[in-house]
């Protein structure tokens, strides 16, 4: 009788005794050691063995980052471990490092579209920019930076991540942007702008010049503005020969809505999308122009087949394969190496006004890390002047206008490479951000659905823009935003 | 009858009365062994109960509660928001398309892989060296990573440098359709890479299940005069009906999970036409991190789920015993 009593009660105390157990081990195996080497902040911190920066694979020309990392070595004889991770990946891992405060990484990058979610989570650099005695190894100094560049990828006021620095076109000074009260979140490094490649040999071919004067009365030159673009588009389209004018970005996806927002912007609308007081820009008049626009281009015949399924890929790969006279691209294009021809950059034609898309990464400082003063001291090195000088051997997007002048300025040799970094210039500090959004994935998707729509000619622009106002305003207000009832 | 030690014979269900006695003595051993005896199998069990608590039912739980709040990822706005999720995910027209473009694609990819399957299965099940070898050609699309083969299949079928348009062209087909700009081929394409790759695993449990037929039946219709559809229709067919609910079965849930050939496709494109609720589970859990909102889209989904495979198992359990197997 009394075994009765008691074996029940062995049973659950074995049972938990065990349960307690292995979960014990499952805890202390899942918890994050702290890495040692850190002393915490300031100039005389001690110097860790290395520094673990989380950073992306091609589309922040993880390969020019990496060719410098020996001399930062050779200078401080801390190792820079770079973990480089493709976009989703890392945009999975850099949310998952941050919501469990993990201290691994010290320098992690940061695309524009995830800052605002991000920005509580990111040491603020004000403090940093302002200690001379952290600026030692390399000189921040934020006033070199394209200015759109600066305010639009880094700087925020964490308590209000929609906002934006009122005046983006003044050189960066950390007293102004404190002032204001906002802060700087990170230092922009690898800047992409939406800008046009043409076939140079087309363009200079007198026999395609002289066609051009015949069928047009005017000379062939690189358009500059969207009716020249369309004109020369639908010259260059010969599907006989293989040959088409330009490309789009149509297919669902953000490079669409990339496309579009930067021929709203050209139009004369908000090219960020969506205001900072949460207006809803994007359907405007100039966004029915700028989509009426997008539509008729393509349906004129001017781009390959598939362009609405296409995405910035798709467009390089046509341009690269020598299928298209013209593209617009944020990524670097080339030709490939069965193309006979040369290639030749200029500005994304303009409207009524210019703004094309642009987005930044930088490089932020994780508020849990645990050398942040040498993590600062090695973001300053890696984004300084002289690195982005030497990383543009790699094809570095650089992001501050010194590293400008010397690529593309008077004294630069001539060349592709030299133009390809003077339009680039040129677009950043014409260029339109991203609207501030801690779902701006999801509102982008929203609208690339509507461009996708009104592009493949399945509704009218004006109520595809109208629909996806209905949409995204649902989205918003699912994020917890309060959408003003008219826009 | 069944033989015991000694050459004595018992009558049928004896020896099960033996077994049955002998396992009631073993249960009438002492207390103390009998409370050992009976915890034992608890101690077993205890890791894998770990391990099912740590993660399944925790990781259950946390969705359930997440799926009442208006949490992010981040910690910000976690509060109790009650069925607001649910309200949202049951009244948006985009999220309840999402589902029924799942719940299609679903029916229409595994009916074709099952008739294909079973179509694939009949000649390869022959034991001889070149069916041997085909099926080990026929199981490679089933081994390529499912990412991999969407990749390959939209440079395939790009309209300005794809093979298929190129071999299309040549045998006087039009060489530049934009599979990926319209609907209905969109899907076909994405129909298409489903069957391609799966329907190899259907026949695998297939074969198997023809291979496992015993040749008396089969002999015996085949002396009383029955054709070799006859044989199949009214002898195979009935005897790998189980085989073929197992695989209707797995390649169901399979497929309700599928992911990767929409995501490299279409990303829900043309339009919305393509964008299966997967697509929306991954763009609001992994992109906008709203951890609240998703899990509410992921429960509605694990309910779909839930009808439907019981429902499934009992079609096909009736099938199955309807042919008398």
């Amino acid at each position: 009788m009394s075994t009765k009593q008691t074996t029940p009660r062995h049973r659950r105390d074995l049972f938990i005794a065990s349960a307690t157990a292995v979960a014990s081990v499952a805890l202390v195996a899942c918890t994050p050691s702290v890495e040692g080497g850190g002393t915490g902040d300031g100039a005389d911190a001690e110097a860790p063995e290395k520094l673990n920066v989380l950073y992306a694979t091609a589309e922040a020309n993880a390969a020019a980052v990496q060719a410098i990392l020996p001399q930062f070595e050779a200078a401080t004889g801390i190792e820079l471990v770079l973990d480089t991770q493709p976009y989703d990946a890392l945009q999975q891992r850099v949310f998952a490092e941050f919501a469990s405060n993990s201290t691994f990484y010290d320098i992690v990058i940061v695309d524009t579209p995830w800052a605002p979610a991000l920005v509580d989570r990111l040491e603020p650099l004000g403090e940093y920019l302002e200690d001379e005695s952290l600026n030692d190894l390399a000189d921040a100094d934020i006033g070199d930076y394209i200015p759109k560049v600066l305010y639009d990828t880094a700087v925020y006021d964490a308590g209000n991540p929609v906002a934006r620095f009122p005046d983006t076109a003044a050189p960066g000074d950390v007293g102004a942007i404190k002032g204001e009260g906002f802060d700087v979140y990170g230092l922009p490094l690898q800047a992409n702008a939406l800008v046009m490649a043409y076939r140079k040999d087309l363009f200079e071919d007198p026999a395609q010049q002289a066609a051009y004067r015949e069928q047009y009365g005017t000379d062939l030159k690189v358009p500059a503005t969207l009716e020249e673009y369309a004109q020369v588009a639908r010259f260059f389209t010969q599907p006989d020969k293989n040959l088409y004018g330009t490309t789009v970005m149509a297919g669902v996806g953000d490079w669409a809505t990339d496309d579009f927002k930067s021929l709203l912007a050209a139009y004369g609308g908000n090219g960020t999308l969506v205001g900072d007081e949460l207006s809803l820009d994007f359907n405007s008049p100039e966004g029915v122009e700028a989509l009426t626009y997008y539509r008729d281009l393509i349906a004129s015949g001017a781009v390959p087949p598939g362009s609405t399924s296409a995405s910035w890929d798709e467009a390089a790969a046509s341009f690269g394969g020598g299928l298209t006279a013209m593209t617009m691209n944020y990524h670097q294009v080339q030709l490939d190496e069965g193309v006979d021809g040369e290639i030749g950059f200029a500005p994304v034609p303009q409207g009524v006004t210019s703004g094309p898309h642009f987005g930044t990464w930088m490089l932020s400082l994780n508020a849990n890390g645990q050398n942040k003063a040498w993590a600062y001291r090695a973001a300053a090195w890696l984004t300084a002047s002289d690195q982005q000088l030497a990383m543009t051997e790699n094809q570095l997007h650089p992001s501050r206008t010194s590293v400008y002048d010397e690529v593309s300025g008077e004294n630069a040799e001539e060349g592709p490479t030299t133009e390809f970094y003077d339009v680039l210039g040129q677009s950043l500090a014409q260029g339109q951000g991203r609207a501030r959004l801690t779902n701006y994935m999801e509102v982008s998707q929203a609208i690339a659905v509507a461009v996708n729509r009104a592009a493949s000619g399945v509704v009218e622009p004006a109520e595809a823009l109208a629909e996806a106002e209905r949409n995204v305003r649902t989205l918003l207000e699912q994020a917890g935003y309060e959408v003003p009832a008219s826009s | 009858m069944t033989s015991l030690p000694g050459g004595r014979e018992t009558a049928p269900g004896e020896g099960g009365r033996r077994t049955r006695d002998h396992a009631r003595r073993s249960n009438t051993a002492s207390p103390r062994r009998r409370g050992f005896g009976q915890g034992l199998p608890w101690l077993l069990m205890v890791p894998a109960l770990v391990v099912l608590l740590l993660m399944t039912i925790f990781p259950a739980a946390y969705l359930l509660w997440a799926s009442l709040h208006g949490g992010t990822l981040l910690g910000g706005n976690g509060q109790f928001v009650g069925l607001q999720n649910y309200v949202d995910v049951l009244t948006s027209v985009d999220r309840l398309k999402g589902f029924a473009l799942i719940l299609v694609f679903v029916v229409v990819a595994v009916s074709i892989q099952t008739a294909l399957g079973l179509a694939l299965a009949v000649p390869l099940s022959a034991q001889t060296r070149s069916s041997n070898i085909a099926t080990t050609i026929a199981l490679v699309p089933f081994a390529v990573t499912p990412v991999v083969s969407a990749l390959v299949f939209r440079e395939l079928f790009n309209p300005n440098y794809g093979w298929v348009g190129y071999f299309m062209g040549l045998v006087g087909l039009p060489d530049d359709i934009a599979w990926l700009s319209s609907t209905p081929l969109a899907w076909v394409l994405l129909i298409g890479i489903d069957v391609w790759q799966w329907t190899p695993f259907v026949a695998l449990i297939l074969m198997a299940g023809l291979k496992s037929v015993p040749q008396e039946p089969v002999e015996a219709a085949a002396i009383d005069g029955a054709s070799g559809w006859q044989i199949f229709r009214y002898v195979k067919l009935p005897m790998i009906l189980p085989f073929m609910a197992i695989a209707v079965v797995l390649r169901t849930i399979q497929a309700f999970k599928t992911f990767d050939s929409f995501k490299v496709l279409t990303n829900g494109g043309p339009g919305t036409s393509t964008e299966i609720i997967n697509l929306e589970i991954y763009r609001v859990a992994l992109q906008s991190f709203r951890i609240g909102a998703a899990s509410a889209i992921a429960i509605v989904f694990l309910i779909l789920l839930l009808t439907l495979v019981p429902l499934l198992l009992r079609a096909v359990g009736r099938g199955t015993d309807e042919e008398g197997v």
